[in-house]
């Protein structure tokens, strides 16, 4: 029933649901994901099409170094664009930040879809392909997502992410311990956008094409949902709502454009049914409580 | 005299037409536990907020150990060694009793995200010491049964005595407590003074208290500024300040107007 291809596309969809969560887990909603995620696979759809020393083929295909280094590439800029854009909006709180994340969206969307060397609305396509099938996509999309999530787990035992977790509670509290809410809340922006920069650039070339319609407003809609319905409290709650709400309209194709409204009825009725998300903390310590028992 | 650890010069602050806090004075010396008491709506936490950096003054200075730091971030006045604690008590309430230490630990040792990615020898080492650090306090503080406690869960007084906790792993050379025992029964009233007074000596602080219990203070400060509509209406040791006749007034009311307020 799951495909290669849908594998591909749930694990892509785990990554920009952690993409969201990160700042999130500093108490920052920023719906910027599609942006950093359109940043990385515009920059690796016009590298590897354009610029010869990447290695692509006239059969089209490409060295397994060259999409390592996109993924860097892609990862750096979208990095470096946070920083730049990070140190404006994140003065904003709550829906005003979310408000601006979504004007970012949308004006790089609307530059993409107009810069001169982007491809217009057709985009770029016969982007290079390292891979020969899908299957090839599974091993480094399940490699990328398992060191974005080794980070997260380790974050939650080090300053930073103890850092983000006390600004997420109460933001005057932590300042008035001494911490400086301003570089903690921009580094989880960074690490966001890092995240979903590599993931643009490997989806860039798992899609053969690659569009300004790739990072829309939908998508920051979608990958909320993600988080909304995985939870927020552990990253793993982004993880399942991306693999699952990925899966779900695809195992629904025969019922159309209804998964749009699916998507909807899931913001809808997530925080309704399970206000925590799917994946909560109670879970977890069940779940690890379990574990240790079977081990005995 | 030596030069005081803090010294508010002529502050005040304005909410529209209203003067909350009207061109106060006084200084903190090393080592001292200096109150701020005053009937109600008297401008205390204002002052509070205006010391610790969350309210930006509309006039005067602040001076730490010399050097003004009016209107710096709260996070900046912290790593100086101004640690507070808040009337509504601010904790991290989704994390645990000892995770709301170690986000106060972060700084005692340092230690870079890069070495905390790597899980290198000195992340290792230094967050064993925030461990022990954040451990040596919630024993000091009768807190350590609950380490693993949400904060959000637990009783009144243990939150205060968290929120110390929290502000002293800052290692803060002044201590900020905006009304400790408010919300305490009388023997946890009892108890703090004697904790206060332990805190100081092993802490070495100087402490600055808001306190509605005017026993308490009498007992513990060894000087008292009295505010009263904004104004600093009197100054000096508890006995100076006890028989100082406007500070009587404030709190009885003068003679048409008796009762009015009680301490």
């Amino acid at each position: 029933m799951i495909d290669n291809g849908l594998l591909v596309q749930m694990l892509i969809g785990a990554l920009l649901g952690l993409s969201v969560y990160l700042p999130l887990a500093a108490g920052q909603l920023s719906l910027a994901t599609p942006a950093f995620y359109a940043v990385g696979g515009t920059l690796a759809a016009l590298l590897s099409t354009r610029w010869s020393a990447l290695g692509a083929t006239a059969a089209g295909t490409l060295p397994l170094g060259s999409l390592v280094l996109e993924l860097l590439l892609g990862g750096l800029l979208a990095g470096l664009l946070a920083l730049l854009v990070g140190r404006l909006v994140l003065r904003l709180q709550g829906i005003y930040l979310a408000i601006a994340t979504i004007a970012l969206v949308e004006i790089l969307r609307v530059a993409i879809l107009n810069l001169p060397f982007t491809g217009g609305a057709v985009g770029i396509f016969g982007i290079p392909q390292p891979f020969a099938t899908a299957a090839g996509y599974v091993l480094p999309a399940l490699a990328l997502l398992a060191l974005a999530g080794w980070w997260c787990q380790r974050l939650e035992g080090m300053p930073l992410g103890r850092a983000m977790a006390a600004i997420r509670d109460d933001e005057l509290a932590a300042r008035c311990m001494g911490i400086d809410t301003t570089n903690v809340k921009l580094s989880a922006f960074v690490l966001s956008a890092v995240l979903a920069g590599s993931t643009g650039a490997l989806a860039a070339h798992f899609l053969n094409t690659w569009n300004a319609r790739q990072g829309s407003f939908d998508v920051s809609i979608t990958t909320l949902a993600f988080v909304v319905l995985g939870g927020s409290r552990s990253w793993l709650g982004p993880v399942v709502g991306g693999l699952l709400l990925t899966a779900l309209p695809e195992l629904l194709r025969p019922v159309g454009d209804v998964r749009l409204v699916l998507f909807g009825l899931v913001i809808l009725l997530g925080p309704v049914l399970a206000p925590q998300g799917l994946i909560t903390p109670a879970l977890l310590a069940r779940l690890g409580r379990w574990g240790e028992e079977k081990e005995r | 005299m030596s030069k005081p650890l803090l010294e508010v010069r002529e502050l005040s602050r304005r909410f529209g037409g209203l003067l909350a806090v009207d061109r106060v004075s006084f200084a903190v010396q090393p080592g001292e536990i200096f109150g701020l008491i005053g009937p109600n709506g008297a401008g205390k936490t204002t002052l509070f907020n205006l010391i610790s950096g969350t309210t930006a003054p509309s006039g005067g200075a602040v001076l730490w150990q010399g050097t003004p730091i009016t209107g710096q971030a709260p996070d900046r006045l912290n790593r100086l060694g101004l640690a507070r604690t808040f009337q509504n008590l601010r904790l991290f309430e989704g994390l645990s009793v000892l995770e709301n230490l170690l986000v106060a630990l972060q700084r005692h040792p340092r230690s870079s995200a890069l070495d905390g990615l790597l899980g290198t020898a000195r992340h290792r080492r230094a967050e064993r010491q925030r461990l022990d650090t954040a451990w040596q306090l919630l024993q000091e503080l009768g807190l350590a049964a609950l380490a693993e406690r949400r904060a959000g869960t637990l009783a009144y007084g243990d939150r205060r005595r968290l929120e110390m906790a929290r502000a002293l792993a800052t290692r803060p050379q002044l201590l900020l407590l905006d009304e400790p025992a408010a919300g305490l029964n009388p023997a946890e009233k009892d108890q703090l003074g004697e904790l206060i007074s332990a805190l100081r000596q092993r802490h070495q602080l100087s402490v600055l208290i808001i306190e509605h219990h005017v026993p308490l203070l009498m007992r513990l400060c060894d000087r008292l500024a009295v505010l009263d509509f904004g104004v600093r209406i009197a100054l000096g040791s508890p006995e100076q300040v006890r028989r100082d006749p406007k500070v009587i007034e404030a709190y009885l009311g003068s003679g048409s107007n008796a009762g009015g307020r009680a301490p």
